[in-house]
């Protein structure tokens, strides 16, 4: 179960990520994303109500970060500690502009 | 009216034989004719064909006493689903014979070197002989390695099947001549006993064990306060019901090692259900009947009580794939309680209030009983096995039962869902490639130890071989618009858990994951 609440205001968007985002959920996500991309240069997740992430989760991450490297910024916030240190573990941490 | 046939019956004296017939049955009533065939020694085409003839007045021709010479005759003809036919019984004496193990029904005794009987203490067994062999068939259809009988012969007043059973020994035997066996028994009494759970057996196959408990659970109305006797029947009530085999009687004496391979014999009480109803009866066989009376098991198994509840405790423990204590503690509760349900019900029965001994025994597993009814809220416990197509939609049933074994051993949070970032990894993989473009199933396994405190997930798939743990890590130094995608999943599982370690088995894919709490 992922629940994604959005908000879009002149080229900055953020989402509001509750749940899950795993192998699931993640082409939900990723299908959104795509969707709505376009001429956004700032990109906000908001990770404060989700509780897990799998590697599906990680590769919709990785993908978004290659898109908005070329178009503006994609940052992270309110990440858990569990889902902190699965950022830790496969490199994220350094990828990612986790606040 | 019986009519005998002798000696042999072919084209040269056929016609003779036919008139000889149709004189005898010459103005009787054509209801209940029986040919005997003790006297017949051989019958060709031309034979037959006369019986063909005079089952058309005589619909309800039986041919009895036949030898099996004539009997392979009859079945390769087809005459034995035509008619009844009843093979003659050889006589057969017990005179020094070794009796080797010992069921509901009858006890098995050893003939020669190669074979054993089964005498069945009903001593109008035909019917009770005829349904094992049926329900042997099934099984062994079915995958169960059982002994299926060959011959019914006269023992005495009853009838006994014989088997072929070659060198075995049962495991009682074992058990009792050499205690150091005790874990190679444990280990594959578990086994045999999941292959059988694991049996899914085609609807109306086999009786339903839940009907036969509740039948207990109404005759214990008379014996227990009104509540703890409708407690009793509502706990049955919500077993729901489970179309995979249980034994019924599953105890040592009716397993059989022979050579190397792991026999179960004394099939009749073969029937579907939860599990729960067999551990009430190993639970019986092994500790339950012999808690008052300790020497009662030496009578029955050959082994001592320390032994048989050594053996129960760790066969319980294998089966549940846990040493936690209380988890076994929580099981074996609720399989005493159907289990003192049965013994009770059964001593009863069988006159126990008359007898002062059975009396104190029946007290003892009454005051267990109502104890244990107090307490209990459910006769349902899980395994720790899940077989499951692998595919990807089923993933959260999967991360469902991974969860409540988590749980049940009190994981803390954080490591349940590193270990089910892990699980989904190993589960998607698994529904991704191991069987494309075909579908498969996978097995999940959940181990849970307390000494060190660790978990181990057992992932076991029928696909292509493919070694998971062999695949080079990706570079996490990597800046994003280097990064690939691949890879990442078994990274993070190697990272989260302690152990992982593959092995190409049977096979089987088997993918070990192992981590400390």
């Amino acid at each position: 179960m992922l629940n994604i609440n959005k908000t879009i205001d002149e080229g900055k968007a953020s989402y509001l990520l509750e749940g899950r985002l795993d192998t699931v959920t993640a082409p939900e996500l990723e299908k959104e994303l795509k969707a709505s991309l376009d001429g956004i240069s700032e990109l906000t997740l908001d990770f404060e109500k989700l509780d897990y992430i799998s590697s599906a989760g990680l590769r919709v991450l990785l993908s978004t970060q290659k898109v908005m490297t070329k178009q503006g910024k994609l940052k992270i916030v309110h990440v858990n500690e569990t889902i902190m240190e699965i950022f830790e573990v496969t490199g994220f941490t350094d990828i990612l502009t986790i606040e | 009216m019986t009519i005998e046939l002798k000696g042999r019956i072919d084209s040269n004296n056929a016609s003779q034989v036919e008139k000889s017939i149709l004189a005898q049955l010459e103005g009787k009533s054509r209801e209940a004719v029986v040919l005997d065939a003790a006297a017949l020694e051989y019958i060709s085409s031309a034979g037959l064909r006369i019986i063909l003839r005079i089952k058309k007045n005589c619909p309800d021709l039986r041919i009895v006493n036949v030898n099996s010479e004539v009997y392979e005759i009859l079945d390769m003809t087809g005459f034995t689903e035509m008619m009844t036919v009843e093979k003659a019984y050889r006589v057969v004496t017990l005179d020094g014979c070794e009796e080797i193990g010992r069921g509901a029904n009858g006890s098995i005794y050893r003939i020669d070197q190669d074979n054993v009987i089964k005498v069945y203490n009903n001593a109008d067994a035909l019917a009770d002989i005829q349904h094992e062999r049926e329900v042997a068939k099934l099984a062994l259809i079915l995958g169960i390695p059982t002994a299926i009988s060959y011959d019914v012969v006269r023992v005495g007043d009853s009838y006994g099947s014989v088997f072929e059973l070659l060198n075995a020994r049962s495991f009682s035997k074992i058990l009792a001549e050499e205690p150091e066996k005790m874990d190679f028994c444990v280990q594959e009494y578990v086994k045999m006993l999941k292959k059988i759970h694991e049996t899914q057996v085609p609807a109306g196959k086999l009786p339903d064990m839940k009907e036969t408990a509740l039948s207990w659970a109404r005759f214990m109305q008379d014996h227990l306060p009104g509540e703890a006797g409708k407690k009793l029947l509502a706990l049955i009530e919500a077993v729901p019901h489970d179309d995979h085999m249980i034994h019924g009687d599953y105890h040592t004496k009716n397993l059989m090692l022979q050579n190397d391979e792991v026999l179960i014999i004394d099939m009749d009480t073969l029937a579907v259900g939860h599990p729960i109803f067999e551990l009430a009866s190993m639970f019986n066989s092994l500790v339950g009947y012999s808690e008052l009376d300790h020497e009662t098991i030496k009578r029955f198994q050959g082994f001592d009580y320390e032994t048989g509840r050594r053996f129960w405790h760790r066969s319980l423990s294998a089966y549940l794939g846990t040493n936690c204590e209380t988890k076994i503690r929580e099981v074996e509760d609720k399989a005493r309680v159907l289990g003192y349900t049965r013994m009770i019900r059964r001593s009863i029965r069988r006159k126990g209030l008359e007898n002062e001994k059975t009396r104190a025994e029946i007290a003892l597993w009454k005051e267990e009983l109502l104890a244990l009814l107090e307490k209990t809220d459910t006769l349902l416990f899980s395994l720790n096995e899940l077989e499951i197509d692998a595919e990807e939609d089923r993933l959260q049933e999967v991360q469902a039962f991974v969860d409540e074994h988590l749980e049940a051993a009190d994981c803390p949070v954080k490591a349940q869902m590193q270990i089910a970032v892990a699980v989904e990894e190993i589960f998607v993989n698994i529904a991704s490639y191991a069987y494309v473009p075909e579908k498969g199933k996978a097995k999940v396994r959940v181990e849970v130890s307390d000494e060190p405190v660790s978990v181990t997930i057992t992932f076991v798939d029928h696909g292509i071989p493919y070694d998971p743990v062999a695949r080079e890590d990706p570079d996490v130094t990597l800046p994003a618009s280097q990064r690939d995608i691949g890879g990442l999943g078994i990274f993070m599982t190697k990272q989260i858990m302690d152990d992982v370690a593959y092995e190409y088995k049977d096979g089987q894919n088997i993918l070990t994951l192992k981590k400390r709490l």
